[in-house]
């Protein structure tokens, strides 16, 4: 049946609902739907043509033919005429049958309805337009059960409204008429025509006597006990009158759940469901089943796939400059790129030199950058690579084989013909601020008032490797350093080609995040995630390759580590390894994931299967705002509120004006963290924690005492407090995944925070419990658990903000510590007594319908 | 907050509220006007502050300001910008200019809320009208709006089409007919979509007549009418002929609107359509595209006589969601018009869906873009996935709105069924 499949489409509920109407249909309509279906099927052969034969042809009707008049509706031209015509025919039919009755459609369609319409048709067609057009279908039926619903609609409501124009409604089925004759091809409009009249005819009255008497048809069923005997009968006591225009009484399923008052307290469980299901399936995703193998995705990059030819009388070059190098330990920055710009002239590279000076937290970072370009033999200098080396590295210790080892690739690349990519090398004074500012000059997004611009310019960067080699001894394995700023991250396939040079052609180790040994199992890859996921949240820059990253230049840092037999020369040949692979590149790399966790350095998760657990977190935000929003919609009478009880008229002002305030005010945590010099951080830090226990305190007193909110107020600054909260963190998700879950997960507390008016141990069991989870409180706790001194931790996020356009400030002080500040207010919050709030309500109570 | 007196002094305070926030906002955050310049959220092709000044440089020179296919704005825009002191030493008087234009706008919507035309017109009028806003909350609400902040801080020259169109609804409501037909075609000479507004405003316009002079054949008006827009129009192309000495501006301006021939992506749903079509059904689907845009103008103008304030509010907001080039600054337009019905706002269903769905868009929307444009991890079918959430959002309280004001209605011709629930059987 059509109405099954079309229900299927439409999921198993619908299905159901269809299958449930198909098995209501009562008799006669059945019986017409079963004759239509065999006909068609009976047509289908081709040895008597059943068309010719019981088709209303004007010419072939005579005496011996009147059959003719009664077999043509359930004859149809093909398959879509039939299903066109069922799927029209039986919603009308259904319900003419279960208002009249049984008996009476059968005798009405048996009898007048199909031979008056077809006795008009034949009188026009025949005697007045002279024509012999056969016509076959249900659809004159179709009309004759339009036409009688129409006048019934118009005695009803007689006219329907378009601007200032009355159209009677019994006009409709005319409009479907034209309609039907003009988009359906073949369609006999005389024949629907002839049926609509009838139609009309028979909702005005002029045909009841047509029908039989009802007393003859309860004689007859009383006779046969047809209502005993067949299913589905309509017995002429059974139909029921006035089905039209009447509303049903209540809803259907989820109109009546929505109504239902239970509906309200399924929030709060399925916030806290979406939390779990957030942080379980983060600590399911290093299993097997969940991470993936990392694969080469760009084919031309084929890491590992050249000899490499970096060692022998290399090895002395490098000891010499080494020896250079270890003389200049202590020379002041210009003394050294003196130096370091001799010696790279001297092997004919191009040179430059910059000069920056960053202000932070009061403190100044200048220094100046010296870089030399290789121009390509087989280039046209439109794409070029960088091998940058810190002068000191991220924890201020000398790159002391570094340097060197730059200085002697420079040569060795120098003596080979096969770049294709401008190769630069930079050397830069300290890790962070010094690329920050070359990166940004190269790129012209320099503010020129503290950084120069470069005198020397290549193409663009398609990739950049930094080496940190500040150990003397012989290394075992390379630590690979990727995270960039506000955890972007470089393309995976940059990580994968290192991985598979150093592992896989020369045998070296590699590590990431610290994970010295790694056995790949459940915790060591769980370890290394989270560690991964901690780095990205803070968002700051973890080594020279930082500040290229932002720039779509990917970019990992190289830290050889432990103790081994593997020398510079192996490094080295890492390195040239690396940039063999870069030089092949077609484009700039794209096709692997820009967004995963490394749990391992062959193993991750890539976006799609990770993002779920931070939008869960965040949506369960969204859930509470919108659970909170309908109840105080809802009158207050807490629990026992009927379906009916009318809505109340939100009061929005004060809410939106806390909210409003509270998000105002975010912008002075972000001022003076970000401005107070290095010294004052630490005493301001610890003031601003005191103000922020006390301010939720001052808020909700004010609040009390010059406004006394009620407790739908307090509803609703919780409502727009998370709805903000789920907002931003939704949005943060998809830039800094990491740091959304973070938040969204020190924040979650915040969904379940209510007012408690009668419990004052309650109020301040929640409050003791928010001040533990507050950012000052966290911020403070990480630095203890870390070990680091506030103050450091303090200056390096000023240092971020100012210098590397790190938001992560942003986002703790202009999202989290709001809705903090909104969810603290809550807690504190004394409701005004429900008497006198509901009498103010009653006054601006209206019927609203809810949400 | 029930229309209570607005007070001269009163609407002074808010003018030098909104005037000074903006002036703040231009002069304390120097990068700020340039970085809102350069959203594609603010600034299209057809409004773009950047463009413009690219014109004016043409303009100055003696270059048709045409060549080079920057500019897509109306040529007598360059005038009056020339006529000000250079933006780039004394940009003060374009943020004035713009502040102006702002405030300009906001007042004319205060007389249109203060006319009470929203709540009863000619043929209808609301049960519920008691419960309305000032003027002054709807100009506050307008002015404080972040989406018509950030266009006058991005300057687009939207604001000028918006003061226009809220300048010929207000003489409309005042009963002054020329006026109204004038200030249309300014709006129509200066971002032609205006256009398809002519005909609710011609109904309001002939609700509205002064009892003294009212015309009552509706042909007569509706012809004088539509000859003075033809008139204002021809006058202002005759001195666009004159000013660039050519026809040029008018494939540059209007063709530029009709063939969508630049495809900078906004936030509308055009651009990507465009994109990815191929070049042999271009012509079909710019026709359907402006077929589907122009036909709301007749159904609603019919469905909805008796208020044509509503069917400008609601072409309002359906332009702001289907127009070729659309940007916030129209999408605010239609949010100022919205407040005039605050009598209908308890029968609107999905306005907490509406609200958050706008805001989570503003968010998401330039988080994609930067995903696509800067860091590269995203690509053009996030943003687009967005602008297809902000059309969603801004389509539903079209909807919305649209119910609600039938239901009102509806409620006149039916007192039985005043606050039942219907449903569809």
């Amino acid at each position: 049946m059509p109405s099954i499949s079309f229900g299927a489409l439409l999921g198993n509920n619908s299905n159901l609902r269809a299958r449930s109407y198909v098995n209501r249909l009562p008799l006669f309509t059945r019986a017409v739907l079963v004759a239509i279906v065999v006909f068609w099927m009976v047509g289908v052969q081709s040895v008597w043509d059943l068309r010719a034969w019981g088709a209303l042809v004007p010419d072939l009707v005579g005496i011996s033919s009147l059959y003719r008049l009664n077999t043509y509706p359930f004859i149809h031209l093909n398959f879509f005429h039939a299903v066109m015509n069922i799927l029209a025919l039986v919603p009308l039919l259904e319900r003419f049958e279960s208002e009249h009755g049984t008996l009476t459609s059968l005798a009405l369609f048996f009898g007048p309805f199909v031979t008056i319409p077809s006795f008009m048709y034949l009188f026009v067609e025949k005697v007045i337009l002279r024509a012999n057009t056969a016509v076959m279908g249900a659809s004159i039926w179709v009309f004759l059960l339009l036409g009688i619903e129409a006048i019934r609609t118009y005695k009803l409501n007689p006219y329907l409204v378009v601007g200032t124009h009355n159209i009677p409604t019994w006009t409709s089925p005319l409009a479907i008429l034209l309609c039907v004759a003009a988009l359906v091809p073949s369609s006999s409009f005389l024949g629907h025509l002839c049926g609509l009249a009838v139609g009309y005819f028979c909702g005005l009255g002029y045909l009841k006597y047509l029908a039989p008497p009802e007393k003859i048809l309860r004689w007859i069923e009383g006779k046969l006990n047809l209502l005993g005997r067949l299913p589905h009968y309509v017995s002429v006591d059974q139909k029921t009158y006035g089905r039209f225009g009447v509303l049903p009484s209540s809803g259907t399923g989820a109109l009546r759940l929505r109504r239902d008052p239970r509906m309200l307290k399924v929030p709060p469980y399925l916030s806290l469901l979406c939390i779990l299901v957030g942080v379980v399936w983060l600590f399911l995703l290093p299993l097997n089943e969940y991470s993936r193998r990392t694969y080469i995705s760009e084919n031309a990059l084929l890491p590992g796939q050249v000899h490499t030819y970096f060692s022998g009388s290399d090895q002395n070059v490098f000891r010499a400059y080494k020896h250079e190098v270890n003389g200049l330990a202590d020379k002041s920055n210009i003394e050294v790129n003196d130096k370091l710009e001799s010696i790279v002239k001297g092997l004919g590279l191009k040179t430059a030199r910059q000069n920056f000076t960053y202000q932070s937290a009061g403190r100044v970072y200048s220094g100046e950058n010296l870089y030399a370009i290789l121009q390509a033999p087989r280039g046209d200098a439109t794409e070029a690579i960088v091998l940058v080396g810190a002068w000191k590295n991220v924890k201020g210790e000398l790159n002391r084989n570094g340097i060197p080892l730059i200085l002697t690739l420079a040569r060795y690349f120098k003596r080979w013909s096969l770049w294709s990519k401008d190769i630069i090398f930079l050397v830069t004074p300290d890790s962070i601020a010094g690329p920050q500012a070359w990166v940004d000059a190269y790129h012209d997004a320099h503010d020129s008032s503290r950084v120069n611009s470069l005198p020397l310019k290549s193409g663009l960067l398609q990739g950049a490797i930094a080496i940190d080699y500040s150990q003397e001894t012989r290394f075992e394995s390379v630590h690979i350093v990727y995270d960039g700023i506000n955890g972007q991250l470089p393309n995976l396939d940059l990580i994968n080609s290192v991985v598979s040079i150093a592992g896989g052609q020369m045998g070296i180790g590699v590590a990431i995040q610290e994970m010295w040994h790694h056995n790949d199992q459940y915790p060591d890859r769980l370890r290394t995630m989270l560690r991964g996921m901690l780095k990205q949240g803070l968002g700051r820059a973890s080594g020279p390759h930082s500040a290229f990253i932002p720039y779509h230049v990917d970019a990992v840092t190289l830290q050889p580590f432990g103790d081994g037999w593997q020398d510079e020369m192996a490094m080295g040949r890492v390195v040239e390894g690396t940039f063999r692979s870069l030089n092949n590149l077609l484009e700039h790399l794209h096709q692997s994931f820009f967004f995963y966790l490394l749990m391992q350095r062959e193993r991750f998760v890539s976006i799609g299967t990770y993002l779920p657990s931070a939008m869960l977190v965040a949506a369960n935000f969204t859930i509470m705002a919108i659970a909170l929003w309908v109840k105080s919609g809802h009158a207050e009478g807490e629990g026992d509120s009927k379906p009916n009880t009318p809505a109340a008229e939100r009061d929005l002002f004060l809410p939106l004006g806390v909210i409003t305030f509270v998000q105002s005010i975010a912008v002075i945590p972000l001022h003076l963290f970000n401005h107070a010099p290095s010294s004052a951080l630490t005493p301001t830090f610890l003031l601003f924690a005191a103000l922020n226990t006390a301010l939720p305190h001052l808020i909700s007193h004010y609040l009390a005492t010059y406004h006394s909110p009620s407790t739908q107020q307090y509803h609703l600054i919780k409502a727009f407090s998370l709805l903000l909260l789920g907002m931003f963190l939704s949005s943060l998700a998809t830039l800094n995944f990491s740091l959304a879950l973070l938040i969204g997960l020190l924040a979650s507390p915040l969904t379940f925070m209510r007012a408690w008016p009668g419990s004052p141990v309650l109020r301040y069991a929640c409050t003791i419990l928010l001040n533990a989870i507050s950012p000052t409180a966290v911020i403070a706790a990480g630095a203890v658990y870390w070990g680091l001194d506030l103050g450091t931790v303090l200056e390096e996020a000023a240092f971020g903000w100012d210098v590397c356009g790190m938001y992560t400030p942003v986002v703790v002080w202009c999202v989290w510590w709001p809705a903090w500040v909104a969810g603290s207010v809550v807690v504190l919050g004394r409701p005004k007594a429900k008497e006198s709030s509901s009498q103010g309500k009653g006054k601006k109570a209206e019927g609203k319908k809810d949400l | 907050m029930d229309g209570s007196k607005v007070t001269l002094g009163r609407t002074a305070g808010l003018y030098a509220g909104a005037a000074v926030l903006r002036l703040a906002l231009f002069t304390l955050f120097p990068g700020l006007p340039d970085l809102l310049t350069g959203r594609v959220e603010i600034s299209t092709p057809v409004t773009s502050f950047k463009r413009l000044q690219e014109g004016l440089f043409l303009y100055n020179h003696n270059v048709s300001p045409y060549d080079g296919g920057v500019y897509h704005q109306a040529p007598l825009l360059l005038p009056l910008f020339s006529l000000l002191p250079s933006f780039a030493t004394l940009p003060i008087f374009t943020y004035l200019l713009y502040i102006a234009v702002d405030l300009a706008s906001a007042s004319a919507l205060i007389k249109i809320a203060d006319s009470g035309e929203a709540g009863s017109s000619a043929l209808f009028t609301s049960p519920r009208r008691q419960k309305r806003w000032s003027g002054f909350i709807v100009a506050a609400v307008f002015l404080f709006n972040p989406f018509t902040v950030a266009t006058c801080i991005g300057r687009s020259t939207s604001v000028f089409t918006t003061a226009a169109i809220l300048h010929a609804i207000a003489k409309a409501v005042a009963g002054a007919p020329f006026s109204a037909m004038v200030a249309i075609s300014f709006a129509s000479y200066l971002s032609m979509y205006p256009l398809l507004l002519l005909p609710p405003l011609l109904l309001l316009c002939y609700d509205r007549q002064p009892t003294s002079r009212a015309v009552k054949s509706g042909y007569q008006f509706a012809t004088t009418n539509i000859g003075v827009v033809i008139a204002v129009l021809g006058a202002l192309f005759q001195m666009s002929y004159f000013m660039t000495g050519s026809w040029e501006f008018l494939p540059s301006t209007y063709g530029v609107q009709l063939t969508l021939s630049d495809l900078t992506p906004n936030i509308g749903l055009w651009w990507y359509f465009f994109i990815e079509m191929f070049d042999s059904f271009r012509s079909f689907f710019l026709a359907v595209f402006w077929l589907h845009l122009s036909c709301y103008v007749g159904g609603l103008s019919i469905r909805i006589r008796r208020q044509p304030l509503v069917v400008l509010t609601l072409l309002l907001g359906l332009f702001a969601i289907f127009k070729p080039y659309p940007s916030i600054s129209d999408a605010s337009l239609f949010l100022a018009m919205v407040p005039l019905y605050r009598h209908v706002f308890p029968l609107m269903r999905y306005t907490f869906v509406i609200a958050a769905v706008i805001m989570y868009t503003t968010f998401l929307g330039p988080a994609f873009y930067h995903l696509w444009i800067y860091a590269g991890s995203g690509n053009a079918n996030f943003f687009y996935a967005i602008t297809l959430v902000w059309g969603l959002g801004l389509s539903l309280l079209v909807c919305d709105l649209t119910f609600a004001v039938l239901r009102d209605e509806w409620e006149v011709e039916r007192p039985e069924m005043v606050g039942k629930d219907i449903r569809q059987i």
